[in-house]
């Protein structure tokens, strides 16, 4: 099998502050890393690796320090890496970003799955997956939690959905985004920072993977940023107060109280 | 021997600190300070007070009022202490530090902070951060721990092996004496021989001798990257045996090498349902490099990883990353959380060993763990030795058998520890959790010199008594 897994570099968000004034995130001081959904991407992709065999290839578009990213996904059992760097993808938003990454994964020649996080945490749009699925005109299946069989050209998955869960089966070459429920992903080893260590990751420019100037970049974006702000929370809430074993009986019967009368349960 | 409270004297130190700032007859809000962060709750005690003075001279005025009744001030910083040091064991006053909790100065020019006993320890690094600066002392419990309670118990934590214990960073302090006189230890200068010294007479006295009301620290250059191996292995003696290897073959001091045994890690990572094959390892260590870029430590956890898998390491992870790092260190914290699921009641223990010595210890406590069948993970700083042995209380036991077995079981734990040439706190200090058995380790005449500068301090005994000695 030859999986193709696009991952992005994000800023490690756990303690991040925003700025009140902007809107926008401190980002000074703060450290890269691969975006914590993609991690699941990469540790499916090695299972199904492990299970029939192949090829993995990661590819990041981003700036050059996105290499560390491509590595740690290498370190963690990937086999090749591929990053997409040029002025000229600066600005690109969710659309021109799919675009590019499906130009690129086009010029990596047969493949036969593309396996996505669910989004990325820092934009948390979950918009590339299913971008690139629409570029390169591939069935799709978002929020997959469970890859079932993967046999005679076609692959049967389980994804979540609001009410529980879907089963399709879809003939490949497809591409997935996945859950955190998929895997868990697997700590980079010794043997493999080593092996990320030695290897020399090409850089494609937009020029090598063939992408149209005006569908890259700030001119190939559709989406404008008008105005970041907080958003209030409306959720409005009673708070239950549990001190002590009696008050915790009387907080019980108080929520399912509550829960009987909206006819929740 | 000593005196109870009365309105008269309350009066008095609501005169010296403002009524703001005395907590009496409030059961509920004395209640918090009756105790520290050791479980059991027949280690706390009730004060009969709390005072919260903000600055030397009104912890002065205290300590002579406290003389002049015969009442026992207890001083407390964070309440985070782990041997029972901010127990009011006779009742009287609390002195609570919360007050003074300002960062006074940072000294870029000599490298040296000055603060307040009631700053939280992570605020300093915080705070110097941006001058490219960083505290070194590290207890595990940084972000809410005082700055005060750390120098009273000399904390030690993660990051002894490369930077030392508190003590170390410690230069000068202004403290109360029992007496109630403000007295100048040290100050900004790095070399000091100038009479006894007595700031490390202060440092791990555990409010027995002295109320720190300003203490100066030495800062360092912050390293500007760090990274984490995690390692698997067969078992401890194996894992154990790397430790020297890595400072002689190696030629590093990492700034932590923590240990674990199968009890341990395998209760966190179920725990937190961690999927690393696990099952099949018999002990962990966790070492953390630091240092100024990221090539020099590449080279280093190459040099480190490689010797681990030369000597019968199962798996070297390696976490350079907040991701990675964050997961691997999740595990070492943790494993009281994750035994606490089995038992609340636990015996945190804090010994010391020779390092050579800690895959005898630990098969010594397996015998213990079976004489009393009593589980006893261990777990700790295998780079100093110190190695965290906590029994753990089975749910079927009855609290006065388990009670009456700790006590013996700690006996032999201590003993154990004497005869590998070790000691029975590395880091939380004695307090009044481990004052009993204080014989089992020292020497008497050892004990008598404590004694000697502890009456000469402190004539009435009134400053946290039933500690230590």
């Amino acid at each position: 099998m030859r999986i193709i897994v696009p991952i992005k570099q994000v800023p490690e968000t756990s303690n991040v502050k925003m700025d009140p004034v902007t809107g926008t995130m401190i980002r000074e001081g703060v450290e890269n890393v691969v975006n914590p959904l993609d991690l699941y991407a990469i540790e499916t992709a090695i299972r199904l690796k492990e299970k029939y065999g192949g090829k993995i290839i990661v590819i990041s578009m981003g700036p050059e320090k996105a290499v560390e990213a491509i590595k740690e996904a290498i370190a963690m059992g990937c086999d090749d890496g591929i990053l997409l760097s040029d002025k000229k993808f600066a600005g690109s938003d969710t659309f021109a970003t799919s675009y590019v990454l499906a130009k690129a994964i086009k010029q990596t020649g047969d493949f036969d799955l593309v396996i996505c996080g669910e989004r990325a945490t820092d934009g948390d749009t979950g918009q590339v997956g299913p971008g690139i699925a629409s570029f390169l005109d591939l069935p799709l299946s978002t929020f997959t939690s469970q890859i079932l069989s993967v046999e005679n050209g076609k692959i049967t998955v389980k994804r979540l959905v609001e009410e529980g869960y879907e089963e399709i089966e879809m003939m490949l070459p497809a591409v997935l985004t996945v859950v955190k429920e998929i895997s868990d992903p697997r700590l980079p080893t010794l043997r493999g920072k080593l092996k990320a260590k030695k290897m020399e990751i090409p850089i494609w420019d937009a020029q090598k993977i063939g992408a149209e100037g005006q569908k890259i970049g700030l001119k190939g974006s559709p989406t404008r940023v008008v105005k970041i702000f907080t958003p209030k929370v409306t959720r409005e809430g009673e708070k239950v107060i549990v001190k002590d074993e009696k008050t915790l009986h009387q907080a019980i019967d108080k929520i399912i109280d509550y829960l009987i009368e909206k006819e929740l349960i | 021997m000593y005196n109870k409270l009365t309105q008269e004297i309350i009066d008095e130190l609501i005169k010296i600190v403002g009524s703001n700032n005395v907590i009496y007859n409030n059961f509920e809000a004395l209640e918090a300070y009756s105790h520290d962060e050791v479980a059991e709750k027949h280690y706390a005690h009730m004060p009969e007070a709390v005072v919260k003075p903000s600055s030397a001279e009104e912890i002065a005025q205290i300590m002579k009022l406290a003389n002049k009744y015969k009442i026992p001030v207890t001083p407390r910083g964070a309440g985070s202490g782990l041997s029972g040091g901010a127990v009011p064991v006779y009742g009287g006053i609390v002195l609570s530090v919360e007050k003074m909790n300002k960062i006074l100065e940072i000294d870029k020019e000599n490298l040296v902070v000055v603060v307040e006993p009631g700053v939280v320890t992570n605020e300093i690094n915080n705070a110097v951060k941006e001058y490219g600066l960083f505290y070194a002392g590290y207890p595990m419990s940084v972000e809410t721990c005082y700055i005060g309670g750390n120098v009273a118990e000399n904390a030690g934590g993660g990051r002894a092996v490369k930077y030392g214990v508190t003590g170390r960073y410690v230069l000068g302090l202004e403290v109360v004496t029992p007496t109630g006189d403000i007295v100048h230890l040290g100050g900004k200068v790095m070399k000091d021989v100038t009479g006894y010294d007595l700031i490390h007479l202060m440092v791990g006295s555990e409010g027995t001798l002295g109320i720190f009301t300003k203490i100066y620290l030495k800062l360092m250059p912050l390293p500007q990257a760090k990274v984490d191996l995690l390692v698997l292995f067969h078992d401890m003696d194996t894992a154990i045996k790397i430790v020297p290897k890595i400072m002689t073959f190696g030629r590093i001091i990492p700034t932590s090498i923590e240990f674990m045994d199968d009890l341990s890690f395998k209760a966190a990572c179920r725990y937190l349902n961690e999927k690393i094959p696990f099952e099949e390892a018999g002990a962990m260590l966790l070492i953390e490099l630091d240092g100024n870029n990221k090539t020099e430590l590449e080279e280093q956890y190459e040099i480190i990883g490689n010797l681990c898998m030369e000597n019968g390491a199962i798996e070297v992870y390696i976490a350079d990353n907040a991701t990675t790092s964050e997961r691997i260190w999740r595990i070492r914290r943790n494993i009281a959380e994750a035994w606490k699921q089995f038992s609340p009641h636990q015996s945190l223990e804090d010994v010391v060993v020779p390092i050579s010595e800690i895959p005898t210890f630990i098969k010594k406590v397996r015998e213990i763990s079976e004489k009393y069948d009593i589980p006893i993970p261990c777990y700790g700083h295998a780079g100093d030795g110190n190695i965290h042995a906590t029994p753990i209380k089975k749910p079927e036991l009855s609290m006065e058998e388990w009670h009456k077995r700790l006590k013996e079981l700690l006996i032999d734990l201590y003993m154990i520890v004497k005869e590998l040439g070790g000691t029975i706190s590395g880091e939380h200090g004695i307090g009044h959790k481990r004052k009993d058995y204080l014989p089992l380790v020292l020497e008497p005449q050892h004990i008598e010199m404590m004694r000697v500068i502890k009456k000469a301090l402190d004539p009435n005994l009134i400053l946290n008594p039933g500690k230590i000695i």
